[in-house]
């Protein structure tokens, strides 16, 4: 019965792994929210293929941690060509690894809100953080960080950890530019408000905010367009912090070993062409790296705008984050 | 002149050594790889590390505190539970109950939490019940209460189906004393009950114990902040981040040495009986009931099915538009359908392996006297569950590097250790039934040469075919669920069921994903139905088989 049946699996999982010969194939190291059947990764394969006669490959992790968990178990035996789905809190660390290669490539295309001239990682895509908010639970929502830590402790709010998470992390990051040395105790008295810190940013939408169990959540100010432009309703909104939003940009690069290493650079030259970049508003619900003109759905139109943008290199992070998650610990659990 | 007939197929005592001696190996040199490798990066092991640091301090503690808790919680409800279905043999819905206490061990956490929190969350209706009756309650799900409740919901089901089945293993004669004596309450439960249930209960703790110890979403979502944290939350933020192999280390050997001294305890003092049901059949003996039992009992009940059922239904009323909506473009099921082939492709083979693996290791304990030989084994019994799955990927990585090239063997390696993670379970359910065969039947079975193939077919499968169903059973559904390890591994593009929920959260997809966790919920309930059909002899043996006797000696 057991031989059968692994001949059966074999017979049916077979033609998945047959490759056309004769086409080179191009492996991108990713996570699910860009390789998904919803976001910009099938569309962004089909597109690819029909210009390099290539086969592009995904290899889904589940996060941009596991990606360099896995680069660096492999090592330069790596079959990765390229990693596409870390960010400016990973850039760092995957930068030690001594596995990431200079990309070489132009950057004028580029549109962000700040100067990006890093040698090594290409932007894909960028957002800020914020809280979106339920308007029928919440008509009105703070409007800045010092309305939110100084509200009534009946207005509960749902974070994500900063151990586990990317918006977690990034949270402790905007706190920490907006306050300095002030953080922790700022941490301290936004505490009573915190309904759940969750393991990531789906476990606390899916479970929680989508059950209606707070009225507000971390996210990305981009989070409204999708309810808008998809679901099609005004429901859930981000709220405008005066002091401003914190910047997360999602980074490529080219893996050193790689052997493909021209079609490697050809597709992060694609990456930042339209035919790439159109897949990003609504399907990875960001801001895409490059100007779309007249590509840019039209929600995103009435998305906030932050007065002011705040941006730690990925070297300080990297230097300082052990010291803020301690002090976060600290404050949270005095 | 004597002429020897030819020896059966497959009875060469190796047979039943080896390949469990293999199997227990291979996960021990697996285990031993994974937390090598970090340890040499870690340049070697400093426990003091932890011990200065108040916060992982902290963090030993509550793992301890909030497991021991959820331990002695879960048993104080399942005990009552479990007497009451034992006394109560026959009554509409008993058997769905039974499937449903089955059922909650195996539910995606995500899925499961999700219905909690629809019932008992801050808008769920239980709560919304409570705010009518008790103004003022100062309920709060989130913190302790959540995490108790939500590991109660898991492990509570658990403990009342072990139990009860300890206590449907006391011999009728001894009931029927019982019963002619009018033992009730106390010394019903002193001189029946607690002898029954005694040999488990410390196999169960310490099984419960590691299954909250480990536990690592629960706690998170429903914790409320950092201030709940456990080991395994220690130990992925030790990698998540930082890569910092040292620390992660020194926390997973924690990990493995207090789970790991528990089961050690336990397995010592020869404590360990079968832990998980193996449906046997119940003997209905009438004990005579104290007044106001039958509505006690019956209040108990109904308490306990709310408490299994409402979060159920709650993911049943969230799901259900998604999977009711087909006038949609983009039909739902395009993308479903698939991913549960996929989930089976993966789940049946781990099922069947899970199974066949657990009998080998079964017979390898049985068979040596060795005790070296006999621990190598047993451990399969154990590891999985205590030592992290992120150890276990570490050591499968460096084990198999090279082979790591395409995705049929990734598929093939996922389906591995799948069968790898259910083994505990699997184990526990079939070893009550195979070690349940008197000596007399063996030595009889002995002299007659029934040996090999024919002792297996003819003896152990009549006996272990319901077992066999149900740890298929547990064996497909923990797999058909599982998420983590297949993560490990970076899936190929196609997702499994419980990929297919993530990729739907992670793409703001909520009613989609909803959709997915019915489903997900309904083929469970569907693959426990079957199996538990299939396992129940045909009706024509049932029928000779009744009343039930045939292996049991008659003493009344």
């Amino acid at each position: 019965m057991l031989y059968r049946l692994s001949l059966l699996l074999l017979a049916v999982t077979l033609p998945l792994t047959a490759h056309s010969a004769d086409r080179p194939v191009l492996n991108v190291y990713t996570h699910p929210s860009f390789a998904a059947e919803w976001g910009p990764g099938p569309g962004v394969k089909e597109a690819f293929e029909k210009q390099c006669k290539c086969t592009l490959n995904y290899t889904v992790l589940n996060s941009g941690g596991d990606i360099l968990q896995r680069l660096r178990l492999e090592g330069t035996s790596t079959p990765a060509d390229v990693v596409l789905g870390l960010d400016t809190a990973t850039m760092e660390t995957a930068l030690q690894t001594g596995l990431i290669g200079e990309h070489e490539r132009s950057l004028d295309a580029l549109n962000l809100p700040i100067d990006w001239s890093d040698n090594h990682f290409i932007p894909y895509d960028w957002g800020y953080f914020a809280f979106v908010y339920d308007t029928e639970q919440l008509p009105e929502p703070p409007a800045s960080f010092d309305q939110l830590i100084n509200a009534p402790d009946d207005l509960k709010i749902i974070i994500q950890d900063p151990r586990t998470s990317t918006p977690g992390l990034g949270l402790l990051l905007w706190m920490h530019s907006v306050y300095g040395d002030e953080a922790p105790a700022k941490w301290e008295k936004l505490n009573n408000k915190i309904l759940a810190t969750t393991q990531s940013w789906s476990d606390g939408y899916f479970s929680l905010f989508m059950n209606g169990e707070a009225p507000m959540i971390l996210s990305y100010s981009t989070s409204p367009a999708y309810h808008m432009a998809v679901d099609k309703t005004d429901r859930y909104q981000a709220a405008k912090f005066e002091e401003g939003h914190y910047l997360q940009v999602e980074v490529a690069a080219l893996v050193e070993p790689s052997k493909q290493k021209t079609l490697a650079r050809r597709f992060v030259d694609f990456m930042l062409t339209p035919e790439f970049q159109r897949h990003i508003p609504l399907k990875n619900v960001m801001y895409p790296a490059i100007d779309l003109g007249e590509d840019l759905p039209t929600v995103f139109d009435r998305l906030i705008t932050p007065e002011h943008t705040f941006f730690m290199p990925p070297a300080d992070v990297a230097s300082q984050r052990r010291q803020l998650v301690n002090d976060w610990l600290d404050a949270m659990t005095r | 002149m004597r002429s020897t007939p030819p020896p059966a197929p497959l009875s060469h005592p190796g047979w039943q050594l080896i390949p469990g001696q293999l199997l227990g190996l291979a996960l021990v040199i697996l285990v031993a790889l994974g937390l090598g490798s970090m340890l040499i990066t870690a340049g070697g092991l400093d426990l003091s590390t932890v011990f200065n640091s108040r916060y992982l301090r902290g963090v030993v503690w509550f793992t301890v505190w909030q497991a021991m808790l959820s331990v002695l919680l879960s048993l104080a409800l399942a005990l009552p539970v479990a007497r009451t279905l034992a006394r109560y043999r026959r009554f509409p819905g008993r058997s769905a109950l039974l499937r449903v206490m089955e059922l909650s061990l195996v539910l995606p956490t995500i899925v499961a939490v999700s219905g909690i929190i629809g019932v008992y969350g801050r808008q769920g209706w239980g709560t919304g019940l409570l705010n009518e009756w008790f103004p003022g309650h100062g309920w709060n799900l989130y913190g302790l209460n959540g995490i108790l409740l939500a590991h109660i919901f898991f492990n509570a089901p658990l403990a009342a189906r072990v139990m009860l089945q300890s206590l449907e293993t006391i011999p009728p004669s001894r009931l029927r004393i019982a019963s002619q004596l009018g033992l009730r309450g106390w010394w019903l439960w002193r001189s029946v009950e607690w002898p029954a249930l005694r040999p488990v209960l410390p196999g169960l703790s310490a099984l419960v114990f590691t299954l909250c110890f480990t536990s690592f979403a629960i706690i998170m979502t429903l914790g409320g902040g950092p201030a709940a944290t456990t080991l395994e939350v220690a130990i992925y933020q030790a990698l998540r981040f930082e890569f910092d192999f040292p620390q992660a280390a020194v926390l997973a050997v924690i990990q493995l040495l207090i789970c790991g001294g528990l089961w050690w305890l336990v397995f010592r003092q020869r404590l360990e009986s079968s832990l998980l049901p193996n449906r046997q059949l119940s003997h209905s003996v009438p004990l005579k009931p104290w007044p106001a039992q039958h509505l006690l009992s019956a209040a108990l009940l109904l308490v306990f099915s709310l408490f299994l059922l409402l979060p159920l239904l709650a993911i049943g009323i969230r799901g259900l538009p998604a999977l009711l909506a087909l006038n949609t473009a983009h039909s739902i099921y395009e993308q479903l359908l698939p991913a549960t082939g996929r989930s089976l492709l993966i789940a049946l083979p781990a099922g069947f392996g899970s199974v066949a693996a657990s009998l080998m290791i079964l017979a390898s304990i049985n068979k040596t006297k060795n005790p070296i030989m006999k621990a190598i084994p047993t451990t399969t019994g154990y590891l999985p569950l205590i030592v992290p799955p992120i150890v276990l990927g570490t050591g499968l990585f460096l084990l198999l590097r090279p082979g790591l090239g395409n995705h049929t063997q990734g598929w093939v390696l996922v389906a591995l250790i799948n069968s790898l993670m259910a083994l505990p379970f699997v184990i526990q359910i079939l070893r009550g039934p195979l070690n349940g065969l008197d000596s007399h039947s063996l030595r009889v079975a002995d002299q007659l040469g029934i040996l090999g193939w024919y002792r297996w077919r003819r003896i152990y499968w009549p006996l272990l075919r319901r077992p066999m169903a149900l740890g298929l059973a547990y064996g497909i559904a923990l797999s058909m669920g599982d998420f983590g390890v297949i993560a490990l591994f970076g899936s190929p593009g196609q997702p499994t069921l419980p990929v297919l929920l993530y990729q739907q959260l992670g793409s703001y997809q909520v009613s989609a994903a909803a959709g997915t966790g019915l489903w997900l919920l309904m083929l469970l309930v569907f693959i426990f139905g079957l199996l538990s059909a299939i396992g129940r002899p045909p009706a024509h043996l049932q029928k000779k088989r009744l009343p039930e006797a045939a292996l049991e000696p008659k003493h009344v």
